[in-house]
C-alpha cells in the first residue's frame, strides 16, 4: 500500500536558510574569498582559511554587526541589506537572513556584490 | 594657517560636495584620534557617538588591516565612512544616493583639497596617538579556577608574560583584558600558572566567577592583551 505523506510547503526564507550552508561552502571555493562565518543564536559554522585568525574574524564580525546596528539606528537607516568593511587588506561582506549572521571574508579586488546577489537569491 | 581656517576649508569642501549629490542629509569629517574636525553642523551627541563605535571596530579591524572604508545600505538610507590618509568622511544619504558617483565625487575632491591645505600648511592637524594602537594579543584557551582559593586573578604561562614585557619595553604586565567571540571583555590582575600539568598549553586559567560574567567556557578561545603598568 502507497502512503503518501504531506509535504508542508516551505517558505522563501526556509528554503534560503536552509540552502545557505552550502552556498556558503560553494563561494568559499571562488578565487580571493578567504572564509565565512554563519552564525545564529544556537549554533556557528566558521570556515576560515587561516584558523589563527579565526577569534579575531569573529569578533570583528560581532563588532561590525553590534555597531552597524547601532549607526542605523542613529542615522534611520531602516533595515540593514548589507555592511560592507574594507580594510587595507581584505574586507568583509555582512549580511542578515533570518536569525541567520552571515559574515564572508574576501580580498579586496572580489566583486562583494555577486556574493550578496547569490546569498540574497538563492 | 590654524586649524579653525582648516576646518573652513573643509567644511566648505564638505558644502560643496552636498550641491553635487543632493541625496546627502549629513556628513562631517573626523580625525583617528576621534576629534571631529568639520561638519554640516556644530560637533553633537550623534557626531560623537558615531565615532566612539567607529574607534571600536577599526581597532576590532586591525586583523584586516587598517580600515579604509565602512558602508551599511539599509532599506531607508545609506552611510559611508571613508578614509583620507588621516581622516575619515561620513556621509549618510537616501537609499536612492549613487554611491559610485558619491564615491566618484569625494576621491577627487576630498584629497585634492588636503593635499591644496597640507601645502599651504603642513600638518596643521596634530593627531594625536590613536586607540587604534594595539599592543600585542594572544588567543588561549578558557580552563577555569575553581575552589575557595579560585581568588579573582587570572593565569597564563609565564612565557606570555615575559614575550609582553619584552615588547613593551620592559614594563610589568601585571593585568590584561579578557575578549570573548561575542565582545564581552573583562580586565582582570594576572599571574603564571603554577600547576605544572597546566603549562605551556595555550591556557587561561580563569575564576569560575569571571568565565559566568563573561559567559566564557571551558575550552573556548578568547583574545588576551596585556595591560601594562
Amino acid at each position: 500500500m502507497r502512503k503518501i505523506f504531506k509535504v508542508p510547503n516551505k517558505n522563501n526564507l526556509e528554503e534560503k536558510i536552509e540552502n545557505l550552508q552550502g552556498n556558503l561552502a560553494n563561494i568559499k571555493t571562488r578565487e580571493g574569498v578567504i572564509g565565512y562565518i554563519l552564525r545564529n543564536q544556537k549554533s556557528a559554522s566558521v570556515d576560515i582559511e587561516d584558523p589563527s585568525k579565526m577569534i579575531d574574524y569573529a569578533i570583528l564580525s560581532s563588532t561590525v554587526l553590534d555597531s552597524g546596528e547601532y549607526m542605523t539606528t542613529t542615522f534611520e537607516l531602516g533595515k540593514v541589506n548589507h555592511i560592507l568593511v574594507e580594510g587595507e587588506d581584505v574586507k568583509v561582506l555582512l549580511l542578515t537572513i533570518g536569525d541567520q549572521r552571515i559574515s564572508v571574508f574576501m580580498n579586496k579586488k572580489v566583486d562583494h556584490n555577486a556574493i550578496y546577489e547569490d546569498l540574497r537569491l538563492k | 594657517m590654524s586649524r579653525d581656517v582648516y576646518a573652513t576649508a573643509l567644511k566648505s569642501t564638505l558644502t560643496e560636495i552636498k550641491k553635487m549629490c543632493p541625496d546627502i542629509n549629513y556628513s562631517f569629517i573626523f580625525g583617528k584620534d576621534g576629534a571631529i574636525i568639520a561638519g554640516d553642523e556644530e560637533p553633537d551627541a550623534l557626531m560623537e557617538k558615531t565615532v566612539h563605535s567607529f574607534q571600536n571596530l577599526a581597532e576590532k579591524a586591525a586583523v584586516i588591516g587598517e580600515l579604509d572604508a565602512l558602508s551599511i545600505n539599509g532599506e531607508k538610507g545609506k552611510l559611508h565612512i571613508s578614509r583620507f590618509n588621516k581622516m575619515y568622511l561620513v556621509v549618510a544619504a537616501s537609499p536612492n544616493m549613487d554611491t559610485t558617483y558619491l564615491h566618484s565625487v569625494t576621491n577627487v575632491i576630498v584629497p585634492t583639497v588636503l593635499k591644496v591645505l597640507e601645502n599651504i600648511a603642513p600638518t596643521p592637524l596634530k593627531l594625536t596617538p590613536t586607540s587604534l594602537n594595539l599592543s600585542p594579543s594572544q588567543q588561549l584557551v578558557v580552563d577555569t579556577l575553581t575552589g575557595f582559593f579560585a581568588g579573582s586573578d587570572v593565569q597564563i604561562d609565564g612565557t606570555h608574560l615575559e614575550e609582553w614585557s619584552q615588547r613593551l619595553d620592559g614594563k610589568d604586565v601585571d593585568e590584561v583584558e579578557i575578549e570573548t567571540i561575542d565582545g564581552k571583555k573583562t580586565r582582570c590582575r594576572v599571574k603564571k600558572i603554577n600547576d605544572s600539568k597546566r603549562q605551556g598549553k595555550k591556557l587561561i586559567l580563569i575564576p569560575e566567577k569571571t568565565c559566568r560574567d563573561l559567559e566564557a567556557k571551558k575550552g573556548e578561545l578568547v583574545k588576551v592583551k596585556p595591560v601594562a603598568s
